[in-house]
């Protein structure tokens, strides 16, 4: 052992590059100490091509600190391929050299070139991010590094961090800010942003002072680091002195049917900040649930908080194809293979849906499969190499998936063996929600037109497979006598007049798992649960539209009001309140009339003036830049608004306004500019959507405003926000 | 999934939309029962659906039938129980 160096336990936070390419850890040792230590990492690139192009890049690259061979690899298939080695000494250097070559000879393809630092320094030491390690340094490089732990780890212990929240008093898009709040431990700061100095002068102090490894911020990506920077460029908020923040552009994107928009992101080296208004499913997963992405996936807490759960599939795939050296393409080597319009009919099809029974009914069962397609991927081996060979052995994407859903269903077992009050239930609910994100996507990519490893007939044949035992449990729920009201892809709704308790439910969840190999799970069973009619037609339910209380008195919506981003937070809370009310009864008809009562008074407030007019604010996404609108609706002219005070809505940016007597508003109006009428109306068709399928509307479809006061106000818990999102997430 | 093919639903949709000129040209009452017809198919999607048919609205039609056929059977259900009711209260001849 070199006696200059040292030897500590301790966490691996990050790992980051330096402008030169060089790989930089960030280190944590057990007495509190942050290391930053260059770190000895050759990567290797591979290049395929004709022999000419090759033997040209050959003779171009003549730098000696450049490796150069020839190899042979194989592919996911199994193909081998002849290919040229490029080992650079440092990941950034071979970064410079794939992005040189790709300008310089365009038509070579590239393998193992794009692959997160993270990810390669997982697989090449067994360290995952956040994970415990032994590491030796001389005080400037990582000399060694041994990994302690797994990250399929169940209960892995957490650094301890210094967590700095960082929020300014009024939301940027609106008005700019007067006031930064900081808060860390049990100090909370509020800084005047103007006159700048002094404000900068306490910022330093504070920043020196709290030393922090996460700063948590509202609209910190968008707003205060590139204020901050403008305001004092010479202020590094790094704890690495020889980076400044890194700014990554803001994107629109179109993904699942929608336009998204990502806000442009502001990245830390030796600290990381996460916006939690710019981070992907940060309100579900929360900073738990971050950290056990970056500690699988092997993408940074930082990219692990702000990608979409694609990536971090994607880089678990990556995983399993470096430990196994099967090449990873840059880009998607193959284009579908053309087939016949029958085969595409009989094939090109989601999973089941069974139209529900119209209506209210009570004692219905939920039953779901538990990530039921990536089961039928590990359990029918469904992988790109592996379609037409039924007896391969185990493919890529089943070997990947496998321990993910072996720790998602221990942790969900674990928290069922936990109390609800237990104070381990929310970090590890968070933890098993991220893990289930995960999941929920490894079906998509399969199919998805970019990703490395898919090929839609993998996509489909997951898809026939889920309908097929569907039915399966279709036909085993009526032959044990009960009625299927609603199918959804992976769950059922099953009513049985004598099937009261989970219990009588015993035998066919039992028959339903020994008949598919797919766990299942009893969701619940509903005290009552309304289908309620299709706009389209009263006969006509719409599949995943319902509401309804579970025996156990949760309540559980779906695809209504309070359900939608667009819907005003007073809307929302009022059709939470009714279901609530409407929740107390044994059977919701009722309480139908205090529900009319109730909706009744929400519309007196509105009337009087009495709501609170941010919780009146709509929210709409842009779905094209304002420019594209031929018809304009409300999106629009709020677009409009934004771009003649200054700010370029892009498309995909979620825009709030109000209604006000003038027209549309983005900024807050006053009480009485309101337009309260139109919000009565969507109070009104709001309480329509959970009353009509109850009771038939009143003839004149008129709120019962003269009800009001007729008899005592009705009882009705005010829902407070933090409820309404929690009945939206259950 | 509906990647390439256009679902079940959008079929039904565009068939609906076809015929809006025959819909028009019915009496009031007929488009009434026109519509019922027409939304009873959208009750077993699923089925038309598993068809896996070049002409899902053959499907369709079977379904509008079934959907029929179960609208009779309540209906000499409820008969006969009505039949049975009312030969019980009916006066016996001496």
């Amino acid at each position: 052992m070199n006696h200059a160096s040292r030897e500590h336990l301790g966490w691996l936070l990050d790992v980051y590059l330096r402008p030169d390419g060089t790989l930089v850890g960030w280190l944590l040792n057990d007495d509190g100490q942050h290391h930053l230590l260059a770190w000895d990492f050759p990567v290797t690139i591979y290049l395929e091509g004709s022999p000419t192009h090759l033997r040209q890049v050959w003779r171009t690259l003549t730098d000696p600190n450049l490796h150069k061979a020839r190899v042979v690899r194989q592919d996911i298939y199994g193909h081998s391929h002849t290919l040229l080695a490029l080992t650079a000494p440092s990941p950034g250097q071979a970064q410079a050299l794939y992005h040189h070559l790709q300008r310089t000879f365009p038509h070579l393809d590239a393998y193992d070139a794009d692959l997160p630092l993270g990810v390669q320094v997982m697989v090449r030491t067994g360290v995952p991010l956040l994970g415990r390690c032994r590491f030796r340094h001389d005080g400037q490089h990582l000399l060694e590094i041994n990994s302690l732990a797994s990250p399929w780890d169940l209960d892995p212990p957490l650094p301890p961090l210094r967590l700095l929240r960082l929020y300014p008093d009024r939301d940027p898009t609106l008005a700019p800010p007067q006031v930064l709040h900081l808060e860390f431990a049990t100090y909370h700061y509020r800084l005047p942003l103007r006159p700048l100095r002094p404000f900068l002068i306490n910022l330093q102090a504070i920043w020196a002072r709290c030393d922090p490894d996460l700063i948590l911020s509202d609209h910190g990506d968008a707003w205060f680091f590139p204020f901050l920077q403008q305001a004092a460029p010479q202020f590094n908020p790094n704890r690495d002195p020889t980076l400044g923040v890194q700014f990554r552009r803001e994107r629109t994107l179109f993904a699942y049917g929608q336009v998204l928009y990502r806000a442009p992101q502001a990245h830390l080296c030796g600290r990381w900040h996460i916006d939690r208004r710019n981070a992907v499913l940060f309100s579900e997963i929360g900073l738990d649930g971050v950290f056990e992405l970056a500690r699988v996936t092997g993408l940074g807490v930082q990219d692990a908080a702000r990608k979409s759960p694609g990536a971090g599939i994607t880089a678990l795939q990556m995983q399993t194809a470096l430990r196994e050296r099967i090449l990873v393409p840059v880009a998607k080597p193959e284009a579908e293979t053309p087939r016949t319009l029958p085969h595409l009919i009989a094939h090109d099809r989601g999973g089941l849906i069974y139209q529900p029974l119209l209506g209210v009914h009570t004692q219905v069962a939920e039953i779901d499969f538990t990530s039921m397609y990536p089961a039928i991927m590990v359990n029918a081996n469904i992988s790109p190499e592996t379609l037409g060979h039924p007896d391969a052995p185990p493919g890529l994407i089943p070997r990947t998936l496998q321990p993910l859903l072996h720790k998602r269903l221990a942790l969900k077992r674990w928290l069922q063996s936990l109390p609800p009050q237990d104070c381990r239930v929310p970090t590890l609910r968070a933890r098993q929600t991220a893990l289930k994100w995960l999941l929920v996507v490894c079906f998509g990519y399969l199919g998805y037109k970019n990703a490395r490893f898919g090929r839609v007939e993998s996509h489909e044949a997951v898809t026939a497979r889920s309908r097929e035992l569907l039915l399966q449990a279709k036909a085993l729920a009526e032959d044990l006598g009960f009625t299927v009201l609603h199918m959804y892809v992976d769950s059922l709704f099953v009513h049985h007049p004598d099937a009261h308790t989970p219990d009588a439910l015993t035998p066919l969840l039992e028959a339903i798992e020994r008949q598919t190999g797919i766990p299942v799970a009893l969701e619940g069973i509903y005290r009552w649960l309304v289908f309620p009619p299709a706009r389209r037609h009263p006969s006509l339910a719409v599949a995943n539209r319902y509401f309804g209380v579970f025996t156990d008195g949760r309540i559980k919506a779906r695809g209504i009001a309070l359900r939608r981003h667009d819907t005003p937070p007073f809307v929302a809370q009022t059709q939470a309140a009714l279901l609530h009310l409407l929740a107390q009864a044994e059977h919701p008809t009722q309480r139908v009339a205090d529900a009319w009562d109730w909706v009744a008074q929400q519309i007196a407030r509105l009337q009087r003036h009495e709501v609170d007019v941010a919780d009146l604010r709509m929210a709409v996404k842009l779905s094209r830049s304002p420019s594209a609108y031929r018809h304009p609706g409300p999106a629009a002219w709020a677009a409009w608004q934004l771009e003649a005070q200054g700010t370029a809505p892009r498309p995909g940016m979620r825009l709030g306004f109000w209604f006000t007597r003038q027209g549309i508003r983005v900024t807050p109006p006053a009480p009485d500019e309101v337009d309260y009428d139109r919000y009565a109306r969507l109070v009104w068709r709001a309480a329509a959507e959970i009353l009509e399928p109850l009771t038939p509307l009143p003839p004149n479809r008129q709120p019962r405003l003269p009800l009001l006061g007729r008899r005592s106000p009705i009882q009705c818990a005010q829902v407070a926000p933090s409820a309404c999102k929690a009945l939206t997430s259950c | 999934m509906g990647r390439t093919v256009p679902t079940i639903t959008q079929t039904l949709n565009e068939t609906e939309a076809l015929l809006q000129r025959f819909r028009r040209t019915l009496r009031r009452g007929d488009q009434i029962l026109l519509d019922d017809l027409l939304a009873s198919a959208h009750r077993h999607i699923a089925a038309i659906a598993e068809t896996q048919a070049l002409l899902p609205f053959e499907g369709a039609l079977l379904a509008i039938l079934l959907e029929q056929a179960r609208r009779l059977a309540q209906l000499e259900q409820r008969l006969s129980d009505l039949e049975q009711a009312w030969s019980a209260h009916e006066p016996r001849e001496p």
